[in-house]
């Protein structure tokens, strides 16, 4: 048997999804098309480098289904993308984008590179070329990327600027996560933060719980990490303990979020914040909590550190940061569960929006986005919440079988070409 | 064979030979040994009895600098990503040799088509070619039949592409059926690219080729095309082979009525008034003009010491050993690497493609006319390369092409 240390992110998604279709007794042929991606593209690009160099990189573009809708999701920056990733993350986008019911489908894309040792014209040449080797599979009504690890709304700048020089007119909606004086959307940013702490409202809401002084680990301060920090410490919730790449910083009698925002902008980590006790990554999941948020990467709770990880909830900011055995673990051990596709849905929802607007070059004030995705997380919730009570089953599994349930849907409605 | 290497790795070995002969500069090294895109998409089929089944396809561009992309379409079990990226690089320099304006291709699709009824052989055809048409296209990526694919599937595949489109597309595939926009002069090009190669190899050797004897393995369309070539022009064909293993005759072989044989008994074997050999030995009869047009990995280091024509024409891909090479060489073998020899197979797709976009299509005579000349001038090329740099063909083949990709490569510069 694979113990889950030799499972792949791709083999955790395949068994996450597989239990799901099992679930709903999904057939064979279903299983075969859903459990596959559609399409997957490596291209090999030449970039000048600022010393005259000419380097070779390696970069990817993955359509994991198209079945409801354009394509959606980010393009990583970082030395350890691989394809395995990618199509891992292609198909959680996909029952991303099928669970809060926007109508897109999923994908994911990357370049092996290390943007922390490249300079910004290097960065942006490497972003032009991408861009221009995968342009194939991009288009407003094909497959709109956005933001990942390590790129920013000025990379997203680029992408689009690239896509429109080639086309010859200003193609907004090609790419989502873009400054707001090209087409961006207000709230983009904090969109993902602002999700996770609607998620968390709505379901204290369900289970009767008080959020007020509930104690809180984030582990991340990406843009993500930051954006859950201020948006839990906004709702009275204390924040006590924050990580990044370098290490944490835990002070049981709370953080406060503009400090150690400050803090990090001024020694380039949240470790060493005054007042607080320095903690490893690996120990800050395990300290005492109400509310474990991992914001950072993939794999983080395992069947190793599982055992001595109790929050009341744990909702994962991150995508897929937990494997499936530590799921089981976490289950006996009361810990609920928000899973990834749920729990940071606000920001694929927002990049929804910002498309939205793009096609309708109309956009909107902060209140009727926030409001707009207030009723589609509540919905959603509610939806989640419902099936896992009819299907006595985890919250993973609910929403899982909610998205590939009309997923599956979708593909016999429009049944097989030719 | 212990630690054989991939397809890839030995396609890469190779190309860094030649690259080193060049002193090719090394952003362009970098650039030239790797693939620039490669595609892999999972498609789902409706099988004969209602089953849904998801097939996995590849199309890899190696190279894009001289031309669009051209390269076979393969149905086969063992298709992997690494053998296509190799075959789609050879394409490359195979082009670049003939020096038509193409970059390399190659596709695939993993299935076996034996086990496939027409109905979804067809299915599946067309939703390969829907899956991957974002990178096909007259002036993008031009595929051609390989390995278990046909004209058939390739009139299928214009059809899908041009249903797509809203208008017949001609020029977005090549080895097609005449009748849907194919080329005269295709079912032998291959087979009349050996031809001409050994013509201009024997004139370099001093060779008369009347009454030169010739052996060829293989009798399919390259092995039957290029012996019946080569008798026109006097040579007496004196051993054949297919997989059912050879025939022999030293006073020479009646190849029509050899054809004929084989038209009513599938195979050459127990031909009357010939002796029967293996394929192995056919390998090793006494001859001038030696053409392996078979398959891979015929000519090892075990046999090529006891293969001594003066001429060999490579008619197959693939079907000498690196280390045999050298034997051969020093035992005074002059020999005709593949991607040059059987090059008339590429460079009449080439003129089919023309033919596609002007719309005007040429007589036989005008196909073989052409096919001589670019033939006759590639043979010239790599043979200078190869006196003046005292190497083998097949080293001198690459260099001639990796030259024309790397001056392209330079000339168009860097993006952005």
């Amino acid at each position: 048997m694979t113990t889950q240390n030799d499972m792949t992110l791709w083999d955790m998604s395949l068994a996450n999804f597989n239990q799901a279709a099992d679930k709903l007794c999904l057939d064979d042929g279903l299983r075969q098309v859903l459990g596959t991606t559609k399409r997957e593209l490596t291209v090999h690009f030449p970039v000048r480098m600022a010393d005259g160099d000419i380097e070779e990189f390696t970069g990817y573009r993955v359509h994991h289904n198209t079945t409801r809708g354009p394509s959606k999701g980010g393009i990583r920056y970082h030395p350890n993308v691989t394809l395995d990733q990618l199509r891992a993350l292609a198909m959680l986008m996909t029952w991303k984008c099928a669970v809060v019911g926007i109508p897109f489908s999923g994908s994911a894309g990357g370049v092996t590179c290390d943007p922390k040792r490249m300079t910004t014209h290097e960065l942006q040449h490497l972003t032009r070329r991408y861009t221009t080797e995968i342009e194939t599979m991009l288009g407003t009504d094909y497959d709109i990327p956005a933001p990942d690890l390590n790129t920013t709304p000025q990379v997203m700048a680029w992408v689009m600027d690239t896509y429109s020089m080639h086309k010859g007119y200003s193609v907004t909606g090609v790419v989502t996560g873009k400054p707001e004086s090209i087409g961006g959307s207000r709230l983009r940013t904090q969109a993902t933060g602002l999700g996770v702490r609607m998620v968390i409202e709505e379901i204290a809401r369900h289970l009767k719980v008080k959020l007020k002084g509930a104690r809180v680990v984030v582990q991340g301060f990406g843009s993500v990490g930051k954006s859950v920090v201020e948006s839990l410490s906004s709702m009275g919730c204390k924040v006590i303990a924050v990580s990044d790449s370098q290490g944490g910083a835990f002070n049981p009698r709370g953080i406060n979020p503009q400090k150690i925002t400050k803090h990090k902008a001024e020694h380039g980590s949240v470790a060493g914040f005054r007042g607080a006790a320095r903690v490893t990554n690996a120990e800050l999941l395990e300290i005492p909590c109400d509310i474990l948020i991992p914001a950072a990467l993939e794999r983080q709770i395992t069947a190793d550190n599982a055992p001595k990880i109790k929050p009341r909830l744990l909702v994962e900011a991150a995508n897929a940061p937990t494997t499936p055995e530590a799921d089981r673990i976490l289950r006996a051990n009361r810990v609920m569960v928000i899973p990834d596709i749920l729990a940071n849905a606000g920001g694929v929802t927002v990049s929804y929006f910002e498309w939205v607007q793009d096609l309708q070059s109309f956009f909107w004030e902060d209140k009727e986005i926030a409001s707009r995705l207030r009723a589609m997380l509540k919905r959603t919730v509610a939806q989640v919440a419902a099936a896992a009570k009819e299907q006595k089953t985890d919250w993973r599994t609910a929403a899982l079988m909610l998205a590939v349930e009309r997923v599956a849907q979708a593909t016999t409605l429009r049944g097989i070409y030719p | 064979m212990p630690g054989k290497k991939s397809p890839w790795d030995a396609a890469v070995e190779q190309f860094n030979i030649a690259a080193e002969k060049l002193g090719l500069e090394d952003g362009l090294r970098r650039r030239l040994r790797n693939t620039r895109r490669e595609i892999t998409v999972h498609f789902p089929v409706e099988m004969d009895n209602g089953k849904i089944q998801v097939f996995t396809g590849h199309r890899v561009h190696h190279n894009t600098a001289r031309g669009p992309a051209k390269g076979g379409i393969r149905y086969d079990l063992d298709v992997t990503l690494d053998e296509v990226k190799a075959l789609a690089m050879w394409m490359t320099w195979k082009c670049a040799v003939v020096d038509i304006p193409f970059g390399g291709g190659k596709g695939g699709v993993v299935c076996n088509p034996e086990k496939l009824s027409p109905h979804e052989l067809e299915a599946l055809t067309r939703r390969y070619a829907t899956e991957i048409s974002d990178w096909v296209g007259a002036e993008g990526d031009i595929p051609a039949p390989d390995v278990n694919t046909n004209p058939q599937v390739m009139a299928w595949f214009m059809d899908t592409i041009s249903m797509h489109h809203g208008r017949t597309e001609r020029a977005i595939v090549t080895g097609k059926p005449i009748q849907t926009g194919g080329s005269r002069g295709r079912v032998d090009a291959t087979g009349r690219g050996v031809m001409l190669t050994i013509v201009q190899a024997a004139k370099f050797l001093g060779l008369d080729l009347n009454g030169a004897r010739v052996v060829v393995q293989g009798f399919g369309n390259v092995g039957s095309y290029s012996a019946i070539l080569l008798r026109e022009l006097g040579c007496q064909v004196v051993g054949v082979s297919d997989i059912s293993g050879g025939v022999y005759n030293p006073n020479g072989i009646d190849l029509d009525a050899l054809r004929k044989y084989v038209k009513s008994n599938k195979v050459v074997k127990a031909f009357p008034g010939t002796d029967a050999v293996t394929n192995m030995e056919l390998l090793e009869l006494p001859c001038e003009i030696l053409v392996p047009a078979a398959r891979e990995d015929q000519i090892t280091a075990t046999n090529a010491p006891r293969i001594k024509p003066r001429i060999l024409a490579e008619g197959a891909n693939g079907p000498t050993y690196p280390e045999a090479d050298l034997i051969l060489r020093d035992n005074g073998v002059f020999l005709i690497p593949d991607i040059l020899a059987n090059a008339g197979g590429v460079t009449v797709s080439y003129f089919e493609w023309v033919q596609g976009l002007e719309g005007l299509y040429w007589s036989e005579e005008e196909v073989v006319t052409r096919l001589q000349r670019i033939m006759d001038d590639s043979f010239a090329a790599v043979n200078a390369m190869a006196q003046k740099h005292r190497i083998d063909l097949r080293i001198a083949a690459y260099m001639v092409a990796i030259d024309r990709v790397a001056e392209t490569t330079r000339l168009r510069g860097l993006y952005p």
